[in-house]
């Protein structure tokens, strides 16, 4: 992977880190390079030390690696942060100001720039606020010598708040790219795609709710939490024009029920959340297995237990997700692995969860949520629409039955008016017409009813995503955001002459049958995840009565990359 | 038993000979035959208790949901389908202890429901223990030595919150019973109407004797102004020797669904994906 380039922007809470992201996520994008940007932040509003990361290459990237080609530090603790990933070409741009009256804690050269970015902006009688734009315009340097491009960025994002506002940054943004110029300008530029493909930028906590939207929600209610919440601030601010209603609950309690009486009266409905929240929806989730409706809940997972690292990664709620309630009924998890997967699964969660009228769980997690990749553009048309089986008119007439027993364990659906019939549904067990019985017989059959519909989910199960050799001699196997670890270690671990392949699940549960061959299939097999106690792998063995040779976790808060793999894998040193 | 009247389809119900339910039942089925509504256009949301099978004995759809989580299931189903007329219905446990927090936000937003509280003031289908609606003093399951929490007051918090319509009534008065239903569901916007209903298994103390000797109707002279709403809120706490039913305070406030204006023209559940829209959004991620 040498022909990548990592940029770290680091600083307070505060400072403009995401700003500064922004406009060089679109300027990067735009020149032709791919993207892949994360971050990491603290669960504060002003001060502590967050960083915006962004590595650039003239190939599709699909994760993050430590090694930092530039780092811009707008407050003191980005430096020592940073320093065991620089090299001896990494380049350094920091604030002298902000070490005034003390010894610096590096040597001040040619790898480290001072800037002194509020300086620059006062003197050009600009407001501090615009200091951000500064260390824009000298990462910019560094990447490109045509400024007009940065410019035009920062025309766009700041469009609306005037000309005084565009100026006042493009000015500044100048200073900053004029002053590393000489520097710059002996540095190699990164390079770049030779035919630039049509790409568009954005996040997981984009890609789902639009995801939701191509697969045609109508109703979402939900309650904010860190990281989940990009994803119900998107439908807020765009449901509208898909004419779809997004409630903020009191409550999760409350989010997810409403959605439970939106998806009965008969739209697409949905909520998201993340662990905490999640835990106080698992009795509607129970509710919806009981009176088999459909209902899609992303969780956007995050360390706990408890209230846990509100602002950072991981794969823990893998086993809470999967058994999600009490009491028996049929539910799938997936877990997308990128933003591309995000969007077009969540057509496939709401297919399900409507052809099985049953709960779909989407678990994404903070370092899927806050990273950036360009992909190609989606295409709509390829989110097809499957309501299932439902009647109306005629066939909903007085005579409807809405839990009918039928021999594939699926009573069709009437929408509530949409016939003579009346839509009678329960939590309590019922019988067929929907009413309160406490029949052992009837019990009994309404439980194999519902189950019988579980078979069904695992039969269509999603097959896993396979990269790599076929004939290998190491298998890596993961769930979720590690997808794009998991395959530029099986790529790396390729070049260097370990036959290895990578197995991306995107449905959790029920796992595919077609697994098993993955499993007693050739080479050792190392589970990789993000949690303590190997859930995923917990999960595969009791499902296989497997073992695998190793494993791979991580329970720091940050995300999984390659190198995290490899060391683990290698005990060390492969980083480098 | 209950008679085969308008809206009750039941023959046989899991009610206590004599309870309250069976006036609150017959009340409702009488109000909807004079709204001359269809059953297939009304929708109950029910929680859990024995207030919450009232809908399975009477015509019209019905989703039977969790304990205390009718008013959020209400609000989604109306929200979805802004044509079918909501109930919610519960008890004073379900929707007083277990539902509080949506009760307060229910009000606040306004949603337009008629959410109807058989208010027993004791939770009956679990044999009888304290409900936030048992006078202090009163022996319970799990209160030996008595009540001591303060009784919580649904219509003083209703108020407060500026509810939209907040009404009481009692199971022992059809007449009043229906005329105040049949208010709810007219007026535009969340409607509460909790109803006195006697519990005759576990509650020995509001006993129809009880609630015989001490309703009034606050209608009774005309001279009551029920858009006054600091009065309404002292009537509110008027409870003891004398308790008033009827509408104590109503007020048109804009409804939850008017925030959606321009969406729900036409019901979110006739309306399909817009492929253009979506398409247009995917468009404005490029670079």
């Amino acid at each position: 992977m040498s022909n990548t380039f990592n940029i770290r922007i680091g600083g307070e809470a505060g400072q403009g880190l995401v700003s500064i992201g922004s406009i060089l996520l679109r300027a990067i994008a735009r020149e032709g390079w791919y993207l892949f940007a994360h971050q990491d932040y603290e669960s504060r509003i002003r001060g502590g030390n967050n960083y915006f990361q962004i590595r650039l290459a003239n190939e599709p990237i699909a994760t993050w690696v430590d090694k930092l080609d530039l780092t811009v530090s707008l407050d003191r603790a980005t430096i020592g942060r940073a320093r065991k990933n620089l090299t001896e070409d990494s380049l350094v741009i920091y604030d002298p100001d902000v070490f005034r009256n003390e010894e610096l804690p590096f040597t001040p050269g040619e790898n480290y720039i001072a800037l002194p970015f509020a300086q620059v902006t006062e003197e050009l009688g600009q407001p501090r606020i615009m200091a951000n734009a500064v260390a824009a315009g000298a990462i910019w340097a560094f990447l490109s010598d045509d400024f007009s491009v940065l410019a035009d960025v920062l025309g766009e994002l700041f469009g609306r708040r005037g000309a005084e506002i565009v100026e006042g940054n493009q000015l500044v943004a100048k200073a900053g790219f004029d002053r590393v110029q000489g520097l710059a300008s002996k540095r190699q530029k990164p390079a770049r795609p030779e035919h630039p493909a049509e790409r568009i930028l954005l996040s997981g906590n984009d890609a789902l709710p639009l995801g939701a939207l191509a697969a045609g929600l109508k109703f979402m209610s939900a309650y904010p939490m860190t990281p989940s919440t990009g994803v119900t601030e998107y439908i807020s601010r765009n449901g509208r024009k898909a004419s779809v209603v997004m409630e903020q609950a009191e409550d999760e309690i409350s989010a997810i029920n409403m959605a439970i009486g939106a998806s009965f009266a008969g739209v697409r409905a949905m909520t998201a959340t993340s662990g905490g929240g999640f835990a106080l929806m698992t009795e509607a989730l129970s509710l919806a297995g009981s009176a088999e409706i459909p209902i899609v809940v992303v969780n956007a997972q995050r360390p706990g237990p408890s209230t846990g690292l509100p602002t950072r990664t991981e794969q823990g709620d893998l086993t809470f997700a999967v058994a999600m309630s009490f009491g028996d009924f049929p539910r799938a998890v997936l877990a997308p692995g990128d933003v591309e997967e995000a969007f077009y699964l969540m057509g496939d969660a709401f297919n399900l969860a409507e052809r099985y009228q049953m709960p779909v769980v989407v678990l994404s997690d903070q370092h899927l949520a806050d990273s950036y990749t360009t992909v190609t553009p989606f295409s709509v048309d390829r989110v097809e629409i499957d309501r299932g089986k439902v009647v109306s008119g005629a066939e909903g007439g007085p005579d409807y039955l809405r839990y009918k027993l039928t021999e594939d364990g699926i009573s069709p659906r009437l929408y509530p008016g949409f016939g003579d019939g009346l839509v009678i549904s329960a939590g309590d067990e019922h019988d067929e017409k929907g009413h309160l019985t406490e029949d052992g017989e009837m019990r009994r059959k309404m439980v194999e009813k519902r189950m019988a519909k579980q078979k069904l989910v695992e039969e269509e199960a999603l097959p896993p995503v396979i990269c790599g050799v076929e004939d290998p001699e190491l298998v890596l196997i993961g769930f979720g955001s590690t997808k794009g670890a998991i395959a530029e270690a099986v790529a790396n671990l390729n070049e260097r002459g370990t036959r290895a392949q990578g197995v991306h699940l995107p449905q959790v549960f029920p796992l595919p049958a077609s697994l098993e061959e993955i499993l007693t299939g050739p080479g050792e097999k190392y589970v990789v995840e993000g949690n303590a106690s190997g859930q995923l792998q917990a999960l595969i063995a009791s499902r296989f009565a497997w073992k695998p040779t190793g494993c791979v976790r991580r329970y720091d808060g940050r995300p999984i990359n390659a190198c995290y793999i490899l060391n683990e894998l290698k005990g060390g040193g492969a980083c480098d | 038993m209950t008679k085969d009247i308008g809206f009750v389809t039941a023959k046989e119900t899991a009610w206590c000979p004599g309870c309250g339910n069976f006036g609150i039942l017959r009340a409702l089925s009488r109000a909807l035959e004079e709204l001359e509504l269809r059953p297939q256009d009304v929708l109950y949301v029910s929680g859990i208790g024995q207030a919450g099978k009232t809908p399975h004995y009477i015509a019209g759809n019905v989703l039977n949901t969790l304990h205390g989580r009718t008013l959020p299931t209400a609000t989604g189903a109306k929200l979805a389908n802004g044509d079918l007329t909501v109930f919610a219905i519960g008890g004073d446990g379900d929707g007083y202890a277990e539902g509080g927090n949506h009760f307060l936000h229910a009000i606040r937003k306004n949603v337009d429901i008629t959410y109807l509280v058989h208010d027993n003031q004791v939770f009956g289908l679990t044999k009888g223990q304290a409900s936030p609606r048992s006078d202090q003093g009163m022996v319970t399951g799990t209160t030996p030595a008595g009540v001591a929490n303060e009784a919580f007051n649904p219509l003083a918090t209703a108020i407060t919150l500026n509810g939209g319509f907040v009404a009481r009534s009692y199971a022992g008065d059809q007449q009043h019973l229906t005329r105040t239903i049949k208010a709810a569901v007219q007026h535009r916007g969340f409607a509460l109407v909790d109803i006195l209903q006697p519990c005759v298994t576990f509650n020995k103390i509001n006993t129809y004797q009880y609630y015989r000797e001490r309703v009034y109707d606050l209608d009774q002279d005309g001279s009551y102004d029920r858009t006054d709403r600091k009065a309404a809120w002292e009537k509110s706490w008027e409870w003891g020797d004398r308790i008033p039913i009827g509408i104590l305070y109503q007020v048109e406030r804009p409804t939850l669904a008017d925030q959606y204006s321009g969406i729900l023209t036409t019901p979110l559940v006739r309306q399909e994906r817009d492929t253009a829209v979506v398409h247009a959004l995917v468009e404005s991620f490029k670079v």
